[in-house]
């Protein structure tokens, strides 16, 4: 059966992941961190999950606390790009909730009001739009950052440079979130 | 072992402390008691309300006393302008992530965050409440509701569902504003491998974790002129309702319960000790047998529906050492709507039995799919007017919820007069009542066992070995010139200790007890908050007391038990016994 297979795999994968931290303290942020990476595009599935709770004899509500501890962790999968739009105080008196607007309504996307960090992707998959409370790049406000990498002073216009630049790209240029 | 003594200072005067102790409990040591919230002794030590901050000298910031310990001459100050204010700004900025709602809250009045709010002087609001949605109730398990927004995160629930019972059912997730207690992707209690003990609903300072209550339901079945209402009483009720109703901790009140429940207007006062002694006879023969005819041994008792569910979820290749035995109160049930319902005349489906636990667990176990066999007893006698199922207890409450009916009447409890349970099933024996003591069923179980097997008198009835709170007990009796040797424990996690023993083919045991609650089912999640070892203790002497009151001490002497095999079930694990007084467990996912 195909999808038997598709789990072997994955399950080989995870095994080698989970033996490459043992016995080192702080394995599970590690391991959780490696799997995402490797997991098309970038999330922990369940099933994942629960095969880590169980080989490394975790409980599962440990492990949902931890991933929506770190913002960095993933429960549902990311577009191919991730425009982080920093909330901070500089970058919101310099015009940070207009970007964000902005993109979003260039994406297609509608925000709503929910608790803590947000996060958007586009039906396509092709885009992730997040919100972070401060990059610590305040000098160069307003900053967002595109697949890791930091662009500051920005502006709409070339906010829409950059995304129409990667909506022409075949491949993501690479992928981690802030 | 002693440990060393140290001097400290605390608000000038020297005191004498234990070396290594916390500077909230040698305080408590002598004498002062520092406010405290999101501390609780043996459950957790969470340090994050810092109420109990006091001044210590050399440092510049106030010390949270539940996680900070004494050192050789150390100066502490308890009472200063600092403290007070800083103590009282620090509950009023949890007061400000909390709904005011105490007159609707199910903890009103026994509450530890209202009471601290009025000892601490909290009479303004001074900050602006933080919540800015309202977090939906988790209403998944059929025995508790938790209700985020009354949550204060003191850890103390998640502590006990990790340590105590090593279920590890919730845990918070987010941070910071949006931190909550929840289970694994918010996916409610119901859905996750929480036992339902409840010992989190008697952790919880707030009304964050209740039982789910099903009084109204019993009000109307009360009412109701069609409706027959046969109410059962666990062993650890009588020595808790007297608590919940503002007796001393502890108070033996089996006649005033009765009167009681009588009052309230239940048409008959029954006891689920019958049905323990039940248990004994069925469970004792189940364990004769598989030592006869090499069965799977060690044989686990199954009384409690927290520690079924736990090894259904956690040890499912151990479910055949556990006793086929239901539990008293789904025998209890299961008689009810059957033997007794013939007896009396009365149409099984119009009977609706209720029981009183000392657990929340019991909620679950009444709402089981296979916990309807008088159903099936009738319909395959083609007896039933209706074809829809009815399960064999109806509801289950617990203590508190009791003592709640009890007050809705304005029943003055402490002045009623002792009245007795009603016939058939209210008799029981000494073995009966000590169900409710970790180590009771162990008890009850050899005190017929040794009889029945030896055919000889006990000289002595009491088997000290098994009694008390220690977490994992031994005792080793001599049968026919042969050892048994048994074990009886109390919470999840030694359980889980004996269950290891198990699965490694290590067990030297023949029988093991198994009680989900620290310190038997008198220490349950359904019991009077608060729940302490000191209060355990105290409940614990009561139940022995009782056993002694009772008279006959032996599952097997009691009158009405024999009679109920001479005229139904005709001998233990027989063909009816098999259909109504026994069951099956399956595996769960974790």
């Amino acid at each position: 059966m195909k999808s038997s297979k598709v789990q072997q795999i994955d399950n080989s994968l995870y095994d080698s992941i989970i033996a490459g931290y043992r016995g080192k303290p702080g394995d599970l942020l590690s391991v959780l961190e490696d799997i995402q990476t490797a997991t098309p595009h970038s999330y922990l599935t369940e099933p994942a999950i629960r095969y880590v709770a169980e080989k490394m004899k975790v409980p599962l509500s440990r492990i949902y606390s931890v991933i929506t501890f770190y913002s960095f962790f993933n429960l549902n999968p990311q577009g191919d790009h991730t425009v982080t739009v920093c909330r901070g105080t500089a970058c919101h008196t310099r015009g940070s909730r207009a970007l964000l607007a902005d993109i979003m309504i260039k994406l297609g996307l509608n925000e709503e009001e929910t608790g803590g960090e947000t996060s958007y992707t586009t039906d396509d998959m092709r885009f992730t739009v997040r919100t972070v409370a401060c990059f610590g790049q305040c000098a160069l406000a307003p900053v967002i950052a595109v697949d890791g990498v930091i662009f500051s002073h920005m502006t709409s216009e070339k906010l829409e440079a950059i995304i129409k630049k990667l909506s022409s790209a075949k491949k993501p240029v690479r992928r981690r979130n802030p | 072992m002693m440990r060393k003594k140290i001097n400290i200072i605390i608000d000038g005067k020297d005191y004498l402390v234990d070396e290594g102790t916390t500077i909230l409990n040698a305080c408590k040591e002598v004498g002062i008691n520092i406010p405290h919230l999101c501390y609780m002794e043996d459950v957790s030590s969470n340090a994050s309300c810092a109420i109990c901050c006091i001044e210590v000298k050399g440092s510049k910031k106030l010390v949270r006393s539940c996680s900070y310990s004494v050192w050789a001459d150390m100066e502490i100050t308890t009472n200063s302008e600092r403290i007070r204010k800083a103590r009282k700004t620090n509950l009023e900025l949890i007061l400000a992530n909390h709904p005011d709602d105490c007159l609707k809250c199910d903890r009103n009045q026994n509450c530890e965050l209202q009471k601290l709010a009025w000892e601490l002087g909290v009479r303004e609001q001074h900050y602006a409440k933080t919540r800015t949605k309202i977090l939906p109730l988790d209403t998944s398990s059929p025995s508790l509701i938790r209700d985020p927004n009354k949550c204060i995160l003191c850890n103390r629930c998640i502590s006990v569902c990790s340590e105590v019972q090593t279920v590890n059912a919730i845990d918070v997730t987010g941070r910071g504003l949006h931190s909550r207690v929840t289970t694994f992707m918010d996916r409610g209690l119901g859905s996750s491998v929480c036992t339902n003990c409840g010992q989190c609903s008697l952790v919880c300072p707030t009304g964050a974790i209740v039982e789910k209550s099903d009084i109204s339901s019993i009000w109307r079945d009360i009412y109701d002129p069609d409706i027959f209402t046969v109410i059962q009483t666990a062993p650890a009720i009588r020595i808790g309702i007297g608590e919940a109703m503002g007796m001393e901790s502890g108070a033996l009140v089996t006649g005033k319960m009765v009167a009681g429940i009588r009052k309230l207007g239940f048409d008959r006062v029954f006891d689920t000790q019958f049905t323990a002694d039940l248990t004994i006879m069925e469970e004792g023969h189940e364990l004769i047998k598989r030592i006869s005819t090499g069965g799977t041994l060690p044989m686990i008792t199954s009384c409690s529906p927290g520690w079924i569910k736990f090894i259904e979820h956690f040890f499912p290749q151990q479910l055949a050492n556990i006793s086929t035995c239901k539990s008293p109160q789904q025998m209890f049930g299961a008689l009810a709507k059957t033997w007794y319902a013939e007896q009396a005349g009365l149409d099984p489906e119009k009977i609706r039995v209720i029981s009183v636990m000392p657990c929340t667990a019991k909620k679950y176990e009444a709402e089981r799919p296979e916990m309807n066999s008088a159903f099936h007893y009738w319909k395959e006698r083609k007896k039933l007017k209706n074809r829809s199922g009815f399960p064999d207890v109806d509801y289950a409450l617990t203590t508190r919820e009791l003592a709640r009916m009890f007050r809705e009447t304005g029943l003055d409890f402490a002045g009623l007069p002792e009245e007795e349970f009603d016939n058939p099933l209210g008799k029981s024996t000494g073995a009966a009542v000590i169900f409710g003591a970790t180590g009771g069923v162990m008890e009850a179980a050899l005190r017929t066992a040794y009889e029945v097997l030896t055919g000889t008198t006990l000289d002595k009835v009491e088997f000290a070995d098994v009694r008390g709170m220690e977490g994992i007990k031994e005792a080793e009796i001599d049968i026919k010139g042969k050892p048994v040797r048994v074990a009886v424990a109390h919470t999840l996690k030694n359980a889980r200790k004996l269950l290891d023993e198990i699965k490694e083919g290590k067990s030297p045991y023949a029988f093991i007890e198994v009680m989900a609650c620290p310190g038997g089912c008198l220490g349950g999640g359904g019991q009077p908050i608060p729940t302490t070892w000191e209060i355990r203790k105290k409940r614990a002497e009561s139940i022995y007391r009782e056993d002694i009151n009772l008279g006959i001490r032996k599952s097997h002497e009691n009158p009405e038990i024999q009679a109920l095999y001479r005229d139904f079930l005709i001998k233990p694990l027989g063909e009816i016994s098999h259909h109504l007084l026994h069951t099956s467990y399956s595996q769960k996912s974790v």
